[in-house]
C-alpha cells in the first residue's frame, strides 16, 4: 500500500494510533544510521535520534523527548541542524483514524536564503542609521576647527607683523588638516556603526598628537577667555592614531564648552604598564547620577537644554564608542561646580617603533640650507625662476628681485638676508652695487657672491677686489651648493 | 669579442687626511672582487678593481677621478666607500656615461640629486641611509633609555653642537626638530663650531650653563671628538654625552683614553657581530692582517657584492654608454634586498638609498641597523648596545654621572 513512497524525495514514516511505526520511505531511512523496524515505538525512535548525536537538540534531550513523546498525533513543526550542516524540518500530522505521519524535509538552502536576506536587511539598515549618524557627526564635529579657522582668518587679516601672520597661517593649515582627519574619522566612525572599521595599531609618540591638540584649540580657549596649558608628553603609547585623537579631541572640546571659569589642563601620568592620560577642566562637573548617562548618544544635562549651538551631543558617545573599540578604559571623576577629570587609560609601546612621522624627508624639511634667509637677485626672468625653485627645494628662506630697486625695498621691509647671490650686470647698475647698498642698510658684512655669464677681465678684477666671490654662468646645483655652504657657515670661503 | 675582466671603478681617499678610511674601502672591495671572483665572477666574466684616489675629497678630486675611470678605464660601475665634500658634483659624469655608482657617503642631499630627475641619475645609489636619519634615530635611542628606566634624566634638556660640515648641520637640525616629539627640549644649539678644532672650551662653558641631560656633538672628526670629550671631563656635568661616528674609531680612543669611557657613538652602517659579521672580519684580518679594520672596510664590501649579485640577475652589467643594460641592474639593485654583514641593504625606490632600521623600518629584515655603541673599556671593542636583536652589550651610566652620584 505504502509502495510508490519510497520514490519521494522527502521522508515520510506512518505510526499507528498506538505509536508503532507503520511504515518509513527510504529517505526515512537514509536519514538515519540506526534500524526502524516495523513496530519501532514512537517513544524509542525519539530515543534512538537523541543516541544518534545526528541533530542538534534542546537542552536537556530527555526533555525533548518527554515533550515530543506527550504531542505525539498533534500537529507540529520544527526544524533541526543536523550533525553534517544541513537544517532538516520534521512536519507531524495526525492521520484519519489515531496515529501520525511524520515527515523530513532538507530546508538547508531555504534556511540559507532567510538568513542571507535578513543579514542585509540588518546591514541596509545599520547603513541607514550609519548615514544619519554620519550626518549628525559631521555637523558636531567639524564645528571645533571650524570654528578656529574662522577666528586665525579674521585675526590673520588684521594682523600686520609678518611673524605672527606666518603662525596664524601654520595654525590655518593645521585646522584645515585636522578638519580633513576629522571627515575621515567621521568615514570611519560611519564604519564603525556598520561594524566595518578596523582600528590601525601602532606605536607613536603622544606629543605630536598633543601638539596637534594645542594648536586646534589654542584659539578656541583664548577667545574664551579660558587657560589651556598642555603639558609635553614624552611617551611613545600603542593605539590607533587617528582615533585616540579623536577621543582627546572630543574630551577637550567638551571641556572647553562646559567651562565658563578657569581653564583645561591636559597630561599624563604612567600607571603600570600603560599611561593615564587626563583631561582636567575647572567646568560644571557632572552629578553623579549624570555620570553614567553622559556617554548616551545625545545626551545632554538637564540645564543645558537652553543651550543653543552647542552641538548635538555626540562628543562623548563617540568617545566611548572609539574608546570600546580600542580597548582604552575611560574614567570620569567630577564634582558639580568644581570640575571634571576624563581620563583614558592607553598602553605604553616600545619606543623603537615609533612611527617617524617625517617620512617624506627632503633637503626642503631637513636640509642644510633649510630657514637661511637669502637674497637672489637677477634681472633675467627665466634665470631668476629657476634658481628661486632650486633655492626653494633646498628649503631656503628666499626673497628674489629683478634690480637694485627691488632688492632695496626687500631690505627697507626689514628682510636681514644671511647671504646675497647677486648677477653682475642688472639693468642700470651691478650686482656690487647692491651688495654694497644691502650691507649698508643691514649695518653688516653680510656675505655675498657675484654670478656672471660674463667673465670678461675687467668685471673678474672688479668683483675680486670687492673681496666678493665669483661663479661664472651656467652654474651647477652641486657649485652653488658648496658656494652657499662655505660663504654660510665656513671661516674662510672657497 | 668579450674583455676578458669587468672593470669596476672605486673612488678612495688613498692619501690626504682621509687615507686610513680609504685604505679600507680599498680592501673591501678587493676583498668581494675576490671573493666574486673565486666563484665564477659576474656571469663567468671576473671582475677587477681600480682605484683612483680621491685625495682631499673635494669636487675637483672626486669629479677627476670619476671621469679618469670612466673616460681611460671605462669601468661598468663605480663602488666605494665614502668621499666628503663632493657634494654630489660627481654624480654628473656618472649620469653623462649611463654607469651604475653605488657611494656610502651618507648624505641626503643624494635623495634630492636623485629625485630631482629620477631618469638621468638612475645608476646613483647610496648604499647606506641620510645623514639626516641620525638625528631621529638617536632621539629614539635617549628615549629608549630613558622610558626603559635605564638611566634616569636629570632633566629634558639636550644641547647640539655641530661642526661645520654639511653633514653634521643636517644631523644637528635633525635632531633639533625631532626633539620634541620625543619629549625633550633643545636648550642649546644647534650651535656651528668652526671645523677642524681642537678647541672647544668656549662652547662647553655655554653647555654647561644650560645644565642639559644631553649633549650631542656632530662633528664627525675622531681626533677633534676626543679633544672635545677631554675638555668635557675638565669639568663633567651630569650629561650623557653622544659623539658622532668618529668615535667609533680607534684614534678616538688612543687620545681619550680612559676619559673616553662612557662616551656614546653610533653609525648606520657598521659591522654586526652575528655569525655572517664575525666571519667576514676574519676573512678580512687573514687577508690583510691585523691591524686592519673590517668595521670599516664592510661598507665598500657590502656594496661590491650587492652590484654584482643585482647586475648577475640583470643578465650582465656595461660599460659608459650602455644605458639600456645598466637600467635594468639600476631595476634590479632596487628589487634585490640584500643582507649583507651589515644587515640588510634596501634601496627605497625613490631615494635610491637604504632604508634605516629601525627609525624608518621597524622591521630588522627590511632595513640598515642604526648601531649604537658605548666605550665601555678603551682598549677593547666598543660595545654594540642598540638596537635589538644586533647589540650584544648592555648601556652602563658613564662613570662621570656614577661618581657625581
Amino acid at each position: 500500500m505504502f509502495a510508490g513512497f519510497d520514490a519521494l524525495p522527502n521522508g515520510a514514516a506512518v505510526w499507528d494510533e498506538t505509536g508503532a511505526l507503520l511504515f518509513a520511505n527510504r529517505a526515512f531511512r537514509r536519514s538515519f544510521d540506526f534500524a526502524l523496524p516495523v513496530g519501532l515505538l514512537y517513544a524509542r525512535f525519539l530515543t534512538a535520534v537523541v543516541a544518534s548525536r545526528e541533530w542538534r537538540l534542546p537542552d536537556p534531550p530527555e526533555m525533548w523527548i518527554a515533550d515530543q513523546a506527550a504531542a505525539f498525533g498533534d500537529e507540529s513543526e520544527a526544524d533541526y541542524k543536523s550533525a553534517d550542516g544541513r537544517v532538516v524540518r520534521m512536519s507531524v500530522a495526525p492521520v484519519d483514524g489515531g496515529g501520525a505521519i511524520t515527515m523530513l524535509s532538507d530546508v538547508t538552502a531555504a534556511e540559507r536564503r532567510e538568513a542571507t536576506l535578513l543579514a542585509a536587511k540588518e546591514k541596509a539598515e545599520a547603513i541607514d542609521e550609519a548615514k544619519s549618524r554620519f550626518l549628525r557627526a559631521a555637523n558636531h564635529d567639524l564645528r571645533q576647527p571650524l570654528a578656529a579657522l574662522k577666528i586665525m582668518i579674521f585675526n590673520c587679516v588684521r594682523e600686520t607683523d609678518e611673524a605672527r601672520r606666518r603662525e596664524l597661517l601654520h595654525g590655518m593649515d593645521v585646522s584645515a588638516s585636522v578638519m580633513e582627519d576629522l571627515l575621515g574619522a567621521l568615514l570611519q566612525i560611519g564604519q564603525l556603526d556598520a561594524g566595518r572599521i578596523k582600528p590601525r595599531v601602532a606605536t607613536f609618540q603622544l606629543s605630536t598628537l598633543f601638539e596637534r591638540l594645542e594648536i586646534q584649540f589654542r584659539h578656541q580657549a583664548t577667545d574664551k577667555g579660558l587657560s589651556l596649558r598642555i603639558v609635553g608628553a614624552r611617551a611613545a603609547v600603542s593605539s590607533d592614531r587617528a582615533l585616540l585623537e579623536r577621543i582627546l579631541s572630543n574630551i577637550v572640546a567638551n571641556a572647553l564648552r562646559f567651562t565658563d571659569v578657569g581653564g583645561v589642563l591636559v597630561g599624563c601620568r604612567r600607571r603600570g604598564d600603560g599611561l593615564r592620560i587626563d583631561v582636567v577642566d575647572t567646568g560644571r562637573g557632572v552629578a553623579a547620577e549624570d555620570q553614567e548617562r553622559i556617554f548616551d548618544e545625545f545626551y545632554r544635562a538637564a540645564d543645558d537644554r537652553r543651550l543653543e549651538k552647542t552641538g548635538l551631543g555626540l562628543g562623548l558617545n563617540i568617545v566611548k564608542r572609539l574608546s570600546d573599540l580600542l580597548g582604552h578604559r575611560i574614567q570620569l571623576q567630577s564634582a558639580p561646580g568644581v570640575g571634571s577629570r576624563f581620563s583614558v587609560f592607553v598602553p605604553l609601546g616600545n619606543v623603537w617603533h615609533s612611527e617617524v612621522v617625517e617620512t617624506e624627508v627632503n633637503e626642503a624639511v631637513a636640509g642644510e640650507f633649510v630657514g637661511a634667509p637669502i637674497l637672489l637677485v637677477e634681472d633675467d626672468d627665466a634665470l631668476r625662476e629657476a634658481m628661486g625653485q632650486l633655492l626653494d627645494r633646498w628649503g631656503v628662506d628666499r626673497r628674489s628681485a629683478a634690480g637694485a630697486e627691488e632688492a632695496a625695498a626687500i631690505v627697507a621691509g626689514g628682510f636681514r638676508p644671511r647671504l646675497i647671490i647677486a648677477d653682475y650686470s642688472i639693468r642700470m647698475s651691478t650686482g656690487l652695487d647692491v651688495i654694497a647698498h644691502v650691507r649698508a642698510v643691514s649695518g653688516a658684512e653680510i656675505p655675498a657672491c657675484i654670478i656672471t655669464a660674463d667673465a670678461e677681465p675687467g668685471v673678474v678684477e672688479r668683483v675680486r677686489a670687492a673681496g666678493v666671490p665669483l661663479m661664472v654662468k651656467p652654474v651647477s646645483p652641486p657649485r652653488l651648493r658648496v658656494m652657499m655652504h662655505h660663504l654660510l657657515f665656513e671661516r674662510d670661503p672657497a | 669579442m668579450v674583455d676578458a675582466f669587468i672593470p669596476i671603478g672605486s673612488m678612495v681617499p688613498l692619501t690626504g687626511p682621509s687615507a686610513a678610511d680609504g685604505a679600507e674601502f680599498r680592501k673591501g672591495v678587493i676583498l668581494a672582487a675576490e671573493e666574486v671572483n673565486a666563484r665564477g665572477g659576474l656571469l663567468g666574466r671576473p671582475i677587477r678593481p681600480i682605484f683612483a684616489d680621491t685625495g682631499r675629497q673635494g669636487a675637483e678630486d672626486v669629479v677627476a677621478a670619476a671621469r679618469t675611470l670612466i673616460g681611460t678605464h671605462k669601468v661598468h660601475a663605480i663602488v666605494n666607500g665614502y668621499n666628503i665634500g663632493p657634494q654630489n658634483s660627481e654624480y654628473e659624469p656618472v649620469a653623462e656615461a649611463g654607469v651604475i655608482y653605488i657611494h656610502a657617503n651618507t648624505l641626503l642631499q643624494h635623495h634630492d640629486t636623485v629625485m630631482s630627475d629620477p631618469d638621468r641619475y638612475f645608476g646613483c645609489f647610496m648604499t647606506d641611509p641620510a645623514d639626516y636619519w641620525y638625528g631621529p634615530g638617536f632621539l629614539k635611542f635617549i628615549s629608549w633609555l630613558r622610558d626603559t628606566g635605564q638611566w634616569k634624566p636629570s632633566s629634558n634638556r639636550i644641547a647640539i653642537v655641530s661642526g661645520s660640515k654639511p653633514y653634521s648641520i643636517v644631523i644637528a637640525q635633525a635632531m633639533a626638530s625631532s626633539a620634541a616629539k620625543f619629549g625633550w627640549r633643545v636648550c642649546f644649539g644647534p650651535e656651528i663650531v668652526q671645523t677642524p678644532t681642537s678647541e672647544w672650551r668656549e662652547a662647553l662653558d655655554a653647555i654647561r650653563a644650560t645644565e642639559p641631560a644631553v649633549i650631542a656633538n656632530t662633528h664627525f672628526y675622531s681626533g677633534d671628538l676626543a679633544s672635545f670629550q677631554l675638555q668635557f671631563m675638565e669639568r663633567p656635568t651630569d650629561s650623557l654625552v653622544y659623539l658622532q661616528y668618529g668615535a667609533m674609531h680607534q684614534s678616538f680612543s688612543d687620545i681619550a683614553q680612559g676619559k673616553g669611557v662612557g662616551v656614546l657613538t653610533s653609525t648606520v652602517i657598521g659591522l654586526l657581530r652575528d655569525e655572517m659579521g664575525k666571519s667576514f672580519a676574519s676573512r678580512y684580518v687573514a687577508r690583510f692582517g691585523e691591524g686592519s679594520t673590517p668595521h670599516i672596510g664592510c661598507q665598500s664590501y657590502s656594496a661590491l657584492h650587492h652590484y654584482v649579485l643585482a647586475a648577475s640577475l640583470a643578465g650582465g652589467s656595461a660599460g659608459p654608454g650602455g644605458f639600456e643594460q645598466n637600467r635594468k641592474v639600476a631595476k634590479a639593485l632596487k628589487s634585490v634586498i640584500y643582507r649583507s654583514v651589515s644587515g640588510t641593504i634596501r634601496y627605497d625606490e625613490q631615494w635610491q638609498a637604504a632604508a634605516p632600521y629601525p627609525v624608518v623600518s621597524q622591521d630588522p629584515s627590511l632595513g640598515l641597523p642604526h648601531l649604537f655603541f658605548q666605550i665601555q673599556d678603551y682598549r677593547k671593542p666598543l660595545a654594540l648596545i642598540a638596537p635589538e636583536p644586533f647589540n650584544t652589550d648592555r648601556f652602563v651610566l658613564p662613570p662621570w654621572i656614577d661618581a657625581r652620584g
